[in-house]
């Protein structure tokens, strides 16, 4: 069967441009019927498929420093396709495709177990402890693209993966069957400000993503441009969000070191 | 008034009185109830579980109970495949703790899930690859099994016993029994294992995670092994326990130490593998994670390195000690102190893998969150606890749980009541002599 | 048949056993999953054909251009204009939430008249006609009485047709009190009238600067066009632009700069004075610029000299004085550096004699209207209405003083002064405001020392908003005559804070209106035509459409079109321009403003010992903190160590926290010489030692249930300071005591 070349989804976050301005948050939710409660100052049960961290280096003023790392799902590839979340969910509900290599989540056949959020090392997955409400008419503005998640399932950022179905359909209606690069990108990239986010397919040698990070097929994709990082490389869960930064103390803190070792140790 | 369904040849209170000794756990039967409906109707809002605690105390209710139902494959097995035929006296109980142990899982299951109405998609939608699925499949396979195991027990009743048919079908049942042990026994060891792997194979939680064999970490292994001591444990401490609250003796004490030196021996093999497993994972499988083993243990104000002492030296070197020895095992108070330190060692275990495993922060600028349970949740973990009570007063009250009974409490002060009937035919005479407790 | 035990047995049994394997419990459980599924209450979005409005986002000065999306008759995302001269495709926080304020709950739904007392939010709903016939007769009466005057506007715009109209609407009714709310544009305007000669805004050419000297503006904050600085910040990255900034505080922008210097709170002029300290001395200025070009050098000199050696600049500002010699030279010698200065967003305006030290800077490096450089950007040349022709009442009208006192003799530079008003009323009696209308703005909320506004406020009878959101201010008047929102109706956007060309961009509706609103332009004209002549004379258009079309002529159409219109080309005179000043030259020591320029430090309000720290506000990108409240999606991307429930977060230092006995996360008591507020501490390094941080944008009483009554709101424990010089609020903090409770 003749098939076009799987393609590997993937993004890049320059730490150094990121201003930590929480667009790309909002754009998340706007896109994708993310809901929101009257209070979402418990960070352990807010619904942000983005979510921006704040990295301190933890050295005492005025040699304090900041950094903002904004973590979307990082649509692990696990080592042979088992990414930490999908092998363990019992209903089939996430799933990884070979196609595009985005991790995929069926909010109608999740039934709650929570089981995939215990194995994502990321907090990428985020529970409906309670039913969605909107407040009267401001249910006008829910994009029909995304469905509206019920209480009791889980969810997390799609690589908003009805882009690229839209973009497909697009594609297709043209008589096309490849996507240029610009045709599928994700809300969070398309308004991020500081254009930090740079998102494409990291098999594609002409997408910025692939010539950003450089990715190493002989080691499970791991960056070969020195300032690229990604999040707990260590534990094997081959992620498709890279980082980049020229702090050195910004690439420690996306692994743990033993007190011997610099960064990239222990291989 | 009730007399007629009494199993033979056993003195039982009046009901009144049985009645309103229940009252209070049935009050915390209705709690939990209430509770229950809250979390089915209201949603899971109502526990204090979050983003980073999806599994909490139910999970950790749900694996603990499992492991300490595992007396009832473990005595089946020991009793229908090894041919420990003494456990024999034993075995009704371990089969009605069991049957308590996994209806509760399996109801807390239907709790602890988001869409309880989509439960069965675990089975309809079944993906192989997850621990989970095991888990589903085998419980409820195994909880069937436990039916199958009880349900004898229930026919037995005086009453009911008396039906032609249901007679026939009580000792056809007996019959095929090792058949359904065996069985029992194969899909326990599976399921206890898969729970194991539930937190084993998270290789995204260093905490948790474990190399192992094929498709299983150790913590597979660990699991059936050490629910396979601590099972008996339990069963030997509720039993005790119930023979306080009825004030008579219903075991004899043979078969109490031959279960107690069975497990003592799975428990000391089981705690040199739990310690060989430890040491494997604080000196290589989490250092290459770039993590130290007190990383694990430090930083936060609950999770200390006394969990590890408490689960591994006291509540399982020290009672496994105690069980080994002859005069451990003899002494009812040490016996009592090794159950009760082993329950709580296997409690504390589960609650590790569960709770500690998700608490360890794993992104490095992420703390370590806390978590305490909502009174919806405690009442609705509570709820089976009632519900067992009651479960095993009826039981004891009306079916004959425990086939020495009548042997160790002979009904002396009524010389109206028409004497007890011969013994069963297959009780072993040899069994006083054996008991040095009775000398 | 008779039934007997066994029989009924078998049909229990079997009946049971026959349902199981029947596909009834199978099509029940099917039924269940897929109605839990389709829970009623979980909207399904309807579909329907998707186009896409282009228009201009007026939530902030930054007049970006933004794109909705429409599916059907709603609009379902905003996102920003790929290709738009301002913000090029991005887009912030604040822009994209905006559907949440179209349709949200905060929204007004009709004319509202009071129905209990002021601010107890009882509301009557009444029909347009009848609430402009209020209006009409209370201003109809005060005008009768000679009390046109006593008439006043607070505007958050003054540019557009809309804010131009309102002021129109005052000159020809009779009164000189319309006033703009205040922010750095009030310095920057002064500073390049007193320095330059020019009605000017400042405009920021950062995309071609080289060096970034910022005197504690937020760039990453929210300071200037936001989406256009992050643009800038990050092409600053790409090719290795220093950014230094100044302030106390480890802002986003410090993070992410060069090198951040915590300068004493108050003291950044005194920096800039001593960076011109050490480029005089050692002659690294442009003398092209300066000699040819500036005027007033050697005095200027002669001061800076004397008086700010990089010695006695380390003592002030406690910045190492080799730390200022190298920065001064690596400034000096960029090819184009640009100093920057307004603190934060820029919502208060700051100290003149430290804009005018930093923009002397800028001179010292030749900076000025040129590439990388400050340019004077000058306003709006589209509205050309005639002269409104005044009657007695109105011309006398025009001649009483403003309540502000903006252009009286002792603030003759200033144009707008609104955080005097709050203590003119207080003062007179009877009120100099009988009647008072808020437009785009929401001063109950914005202004400091909530105490003595409240007095101000009880002492005007008569209030009136245009809000489209019940606001503070909206909440607290007399009269609500909602507006459309920005994204229902046509309004041109006459500027784009800090961008350096002639910019206007078109505010088109991209939906209708969803409430029983009104265009505020509208509701001026019928205001006008109710009061009849004079006033109708000066308003000779049918509606606010046919105005706009009177205003733009032809060039709408393609305003329509496009949505913007830019001055690509523009630049401020070729080569160095002629300065309107009476040397016709830059003048870096004014000579109207001689002295006070070189006052550069305000002190902040309150006395050591009862209040030992000092308190500063700082903003952030991810709360707005002006007219606009922010909706659901932005609260939800405040971190839990600013807000956690209602609690709000001040950043204390350590150290600090460790002398008042306070730990993370600890409830105080935050007590300023205007008041004070529970908070909880956060523990920050990144503070000054002696400094309280508190977040701008909280502590709102109004809107709806997803803002109100989370934190506290900064203002009310601030007081205006007043600038010797220029009679601007140059309050950068206030003293501050924090207790333990
Ligand atoms: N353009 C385009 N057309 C396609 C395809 C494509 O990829 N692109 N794919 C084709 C294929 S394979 C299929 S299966 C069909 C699918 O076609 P549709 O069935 O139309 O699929 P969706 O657009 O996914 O969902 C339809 C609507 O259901 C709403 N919805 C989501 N969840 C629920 C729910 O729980 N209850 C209710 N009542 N509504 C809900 C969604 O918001 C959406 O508005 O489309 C076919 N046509
Ligand atoms: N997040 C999310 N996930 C979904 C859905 C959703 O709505 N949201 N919908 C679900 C549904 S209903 C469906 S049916 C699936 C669809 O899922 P897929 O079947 O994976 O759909 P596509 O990616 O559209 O198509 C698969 C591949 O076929 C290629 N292809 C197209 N035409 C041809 C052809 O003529 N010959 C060959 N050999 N290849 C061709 C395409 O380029 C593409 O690589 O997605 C499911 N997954
Ligand atoms: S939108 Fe861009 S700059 Fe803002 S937080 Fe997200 S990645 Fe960072
Ligand atoms: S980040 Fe988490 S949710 Fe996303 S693929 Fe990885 S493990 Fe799964
Ligand atoms: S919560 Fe849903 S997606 Fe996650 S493992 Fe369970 S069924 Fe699968
Ligand atoms: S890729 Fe899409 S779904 Fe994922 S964080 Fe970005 S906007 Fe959200
Ligand atoms: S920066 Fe201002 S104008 Fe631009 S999108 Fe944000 S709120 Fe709107
Ligand atoms: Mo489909």
């Amino acid at each position: 069967m003749k098939h076009e070349q799987a393609k590997k989804y993937g993004m890049v976050i320059d730490l150094d441009k990121c201003t930590g301005c929480g667009a790309c948050m909002v754009a998340c939710m706007a896109e994708n019927n993310v809901p929101f409660k009257e209070d979402e100052t418990n960070k352990l049960d807010s619904i942000t498929w983005m979510r921006v961290y704040q990295l301190t280096n933890g050295k005492p003023f005025p040699d304090t420093d900041i950094c903002y790392l904004p973590r979307p799902c990082m649509h692990c590839e696990g080592d042979h396709g088992h990414s930490p979340c999908v092998s363990v969910c019992p209903a089939t509900a996430t799933d990884y495709s070979m196609d595009t290599g985005i991790v995929s989540q069926i909010y109608t056949r999740c039934f709650g177990c929570r089981y995939c959020m215990a194995a994502c090392p990321y907090h990428a997955r985020y529970f409906n402890w309670w039913d969605p409400v909107w407040p009267n008419g401001m249910e006008k503005y829910l994009n029909p693209n995304v469905s509206p998640r019920m209480r009791g399932v889980v969810e997390k950022c799609s690589f908003c993966y009805h882009r690229y179905q839209l973009a497909k359909d697009r594609a297709f209606m043209e008589g096309r069957r490849e996507l240029e690069e610009e045709e599928y990108q994700t809300a969070c990239t398309q308004a991020c400000p500081a254009g930090a986010i740079v998102f494409g397919d990291l098999n594609n040698k002409t997408h910025r993503v692939h010539q950003i990070v450089q990715p190493d097929p002989a080691h499970a994709g791991r960056p070969k441009n020195p300032k690229a990082f990604r999040l707990l490389e260590r534990l094997g869960t081959n992620p498709k969000v890279y980082y980049l930064s020229s702090r050195e103390w910004v690439r420690r803190s996306g692994d743990h070191y033993l007190p011997h070792e610099g960064p990239g140790g222990g291989h | 008034m009730d007399d007629a369904l009494f199993p033979k040849g056993v003195k039982r209170c009046p009901l009144p009185e049985f009645l309103m000794k229940l009252g209070p756990v049935v009050a915390l039967l209705i709690w939990g109830v209430v509770a229950m409906l809250m979390c089915w109707i209201k949603g899971l809002n109502q526990t204090n579980m979050n983003d980073a605690y999806g599994f909490a105390a139910w999970i950790w209710a749900d694996l603990t109970v499992i492991a300490l139902g595992g007396g009832a494959f473990f005595t089946g097995f020991l009793r229908y495949l090894i041919g420990k035929e003494k456990l024999k006296n034993i075995i009704n109980f371990a089969v009605l703790i069991g049957f308590i142990c996994y209806s509760s899982a399996l109801l807390i299951l239907a709790i602890d899930i988001g869409q309880p109405l989509r439960g069965w998609f675990i089975f309809w939608h079944a993906n192989v690859h997850s621990m989970l699925t095991e888990v589903a499949f085998c419980l409820t396979c195994y909880f069937g099994v436990l039916t199958i195991e009880y349900l004898p027990l229930v026919l037995e009743n005086r009453q009911i016993d008396r039906v032609p048919f249901f007679h026939n079908l009580t000792h056809h049942m007996h019959e095929v029994m090792p058949l359904f042990a065996a069985t029992g026994a194969f899909l326990s060891f599976f399921h206890q294992g898969s729970l194991g792997g539930v937190a084993g194979v998270l290789f995204g939680r260093p905490f948790a995670f474990r190399e192992g064999l094929f498709i299983w970490p150790w913590t597979f292994f660990l699991f059936t092994w050490s629910a396979a001591a601590y099972g008996p444990c339990f069963t030997i401490m509720l039993a005790k326990i119930t023979e306080k609250v009825t004030g008579k003796r219903l075991i004899k004490d043979d078969v109490y130490d031959l279960l107690a030196k069975i497990a003592g021996w799975m428990m000391a093999t089981y705690i040199v593998a739990k310690i060989i497993d430890t040491w494997y994972w604080a000196t290589v499988t989490a250092p290459a994670r770039g993590m130290t083993f007190m990383q694990f243990y430090s930083n936060n104000p609950l999770y200390g390195i006394w969990i590890l002492i408490l689960e591994i030296v006291i509540g399982g070197v020290i009672p496994a000690a105690i069980l080994l020895t002859r005069k451990g095992r003899n002494t009812p108070f040490a016996l009592m102190t090794a159950v009760v330190l082993g329950v709580i060692g296997v409690c504390v275990n589960r609650w590790v893998m569960v709770l500690q495993t998700l608490a360890v922060p794993v992104l490095p600028f992420e703390g370590w969150p806390m978590y305490y349970p909502s009174w919806q949740e405690v009442a609705t973990t509570l709820l089976p606890v009632a519900y067992g009570i009651i479960l095993v007063a009826f039981s004891y009250r009306y079916l004959p749980v425990f086939p020495q009974e009548a042997e160790l409490n002979p009904i002396v002060s009524e010389p109206a009541a028409p004497p007890a009937p011969a013994p069963d035919t297959d009780a072993e005479p040899a069994d006083a002599e054996l008991s040095p407790a009775q000398a | 048949m008779k039934m007997d035990r066994r029989s009924f047995l078998s049909f229990l049994i079997g009946g049971a056993a026959g349902t199981t394997l029947s596909p009834l419990p199978w099509k029940l459980t099917d039924d269940l999953a897929i109605w839990s599924q389709n829970w009623p209450w979980t909207p399904v979005p309807a579909g329907g054909e998707v186009t896409f409005v282009e228009t201009t986002c007026m939530l902030c000065p930054g007049g970006c251009g933004v794109t909705v999306r429409k599916v059907g008759d709603r609009a379902v995302k905003i996102e920003g204009t790929p290709g738009h001269p301002v913000n090029d495709g991005g887009i912030c926080i604040l822009g994209l939430s905006g559907l949440q304020l179209l349709y949200g709950p905060t929204r007004v739904p009709a004319p509202l008249r009071r129905a209990g007392g002021r601010g107890e939010n009882h509301w009557e709903k009444i029909s347009w006609d009848d609430a402009l016939a209020l209006v009409v007769e209370k201003l109809a009466a005060l005008r009768e009485n000679r009390l046109s005057h006593t008439l006043a506007c607070i505007s958050g715009t003054d540019g557009g047709t809309v804010g131009r109209l309102m002021e129109r609407f005052l000159t020809a009714y009779g009164s000189p009190n319309f006033i703009r709310t205040p922010s750095m544009r009030d310095a920057y305007e002064m500073t390049l009238h007193l320095m330059q000669g020019v009605q000017a805004s400042a405009g920021f050419d950062v995309e071609n600067a080289d060096f970034i000297l910022s005197f504690g503006s937020g760039i990453l904050e929210g300071w200037g066009s936001p989406v256009r600085m992050f643009r800038a910040h990050s092409a600053w990255k790409e090719k290795g632009v220093k950014v230094v900034q100044i302030e106390p505080r480890l802002s986003n922008t410090a993070a992410k700069s060069d090198k951040w210097l915590p300068v004493n709170p108050g003291t950044e002029a005194v920096l800039a004075l001593g960076l011109a300290h050490v480029i005089l001395k050692e002659s690294l200025h442009r003398k092209e610029f300066v000699d040819f070009y500036a005027s007033g050098l050697d005095r200027w000199k002669n001061e800076v000299i004397s008086k700010w050696t990089p010695e006695q600049v380390e003592a002030v500002t406690g910045i190492d004085k080799s730390t200022t010699v190298a920065l001064a030279r690596s400034f000096a010698r960029a090819d184009h550096p640009l100093a920057l200065c307004g603190r934060g967003k820029g919502s208060t305006p700051g100290s003149i004699g430290e804009f005018m030290a930093v923009h002397a800077l800028n001179a010292l490096v030749g900076n000025i209207n040129r590439k990388g450089g400050v340019w004077a950007v000058p306003g709006p040349d589209y509205i050309r209405w005639p002269e409104v022709e005044m009657d007695a009442t109105a011309a006398a009208g025009m001649q009483q003083p403003r309540i502000d006192g903006a252009g009286t003799e002792k603030y003759i530079f200033a144009r707008h002064l609104l955080h005097r008003v709050p203590e003119m009323v207080t003062a007179a009696d009877p009120s100099l405001v009988q009647a008072l209308f808020i437009l785009e703005a929401n001063p109950y909320y914005t202004l400091s020392d909530s105490a003595l506004l409240k007095k101000a406020w009880d002492k005007i009878p008569f209030i009136v908003s245009f809000s489209s959101f019940m606001d503070e201010t909206a909440q607290n008047a007399d009269l609500i005559l909602p507006n459309h929102m920005y994204l229902e109706r046509y309004e041109d956007v006459s500027y784009a804070e800090g961008f350096n060309k002639p910019y206007i961009g078109l505010a088109k509706p991209v939906i209708h209106p969803q409430f029983s609103t009104m265009h505020a332009g509208d509701v001026i004209l019928r205001l006008a035509k109710a009061l009849g002549d004079p006033v109708q004379k000066a308003f000779p258009w049918e509606d606010y459409e046919g105005c706009l079309d009177d205003t733009f002529g032809d060039a709408l159409e393609t305003l329509r079109e496009t949505g913007y219109r830019v001055e690509a080309d523009f630049a401020p005179g070729s080569g160095y321009p002629v300065f309107e000043t009476a040397s016709g030259r830059f003048e870096f020591i004014p000579e109207e403003i001689r002295d006070a320029g070189m006052q550069a430090m305000v002190q902040p309000q309150g006395e050591e010992p009862a209040f030992p720290l000092i308190l500063i506000p700082f903003d952030s990108q991810r709360l707005a903190n002006g007219y606009i409240g922010d909706p659901p999606f932005v609260i939800k991307t405040v971190p839990d160590t600013v807000l956690k429930g209602d609690a709000l977060f001040v950043e204390v230092h350590p150290e600090t926290a460790k002398a008042i006995g306070l730990s993370e996360g600890r409830a105080a008591l935050l007590a300023t010489p205007k008041g004070q507020a529970r908070v909880r501490v956060h523990l920050f390094e990144g503070i000054m030692p002696g400094l309280v941080g508190i977040p701008t944008g909280l502590g709102h009483q109004a809107y709806d249930g997803y803002l109100a009554g989370k934190g506290v709101n900064a203002n009310a424990l601030m007081g205006p300071v007043e600038d010797g010089a220029s009679g601007l609020n140059a309050a950068w903090g206030i003293r501050a005591k924090l207790s333990r409770v």
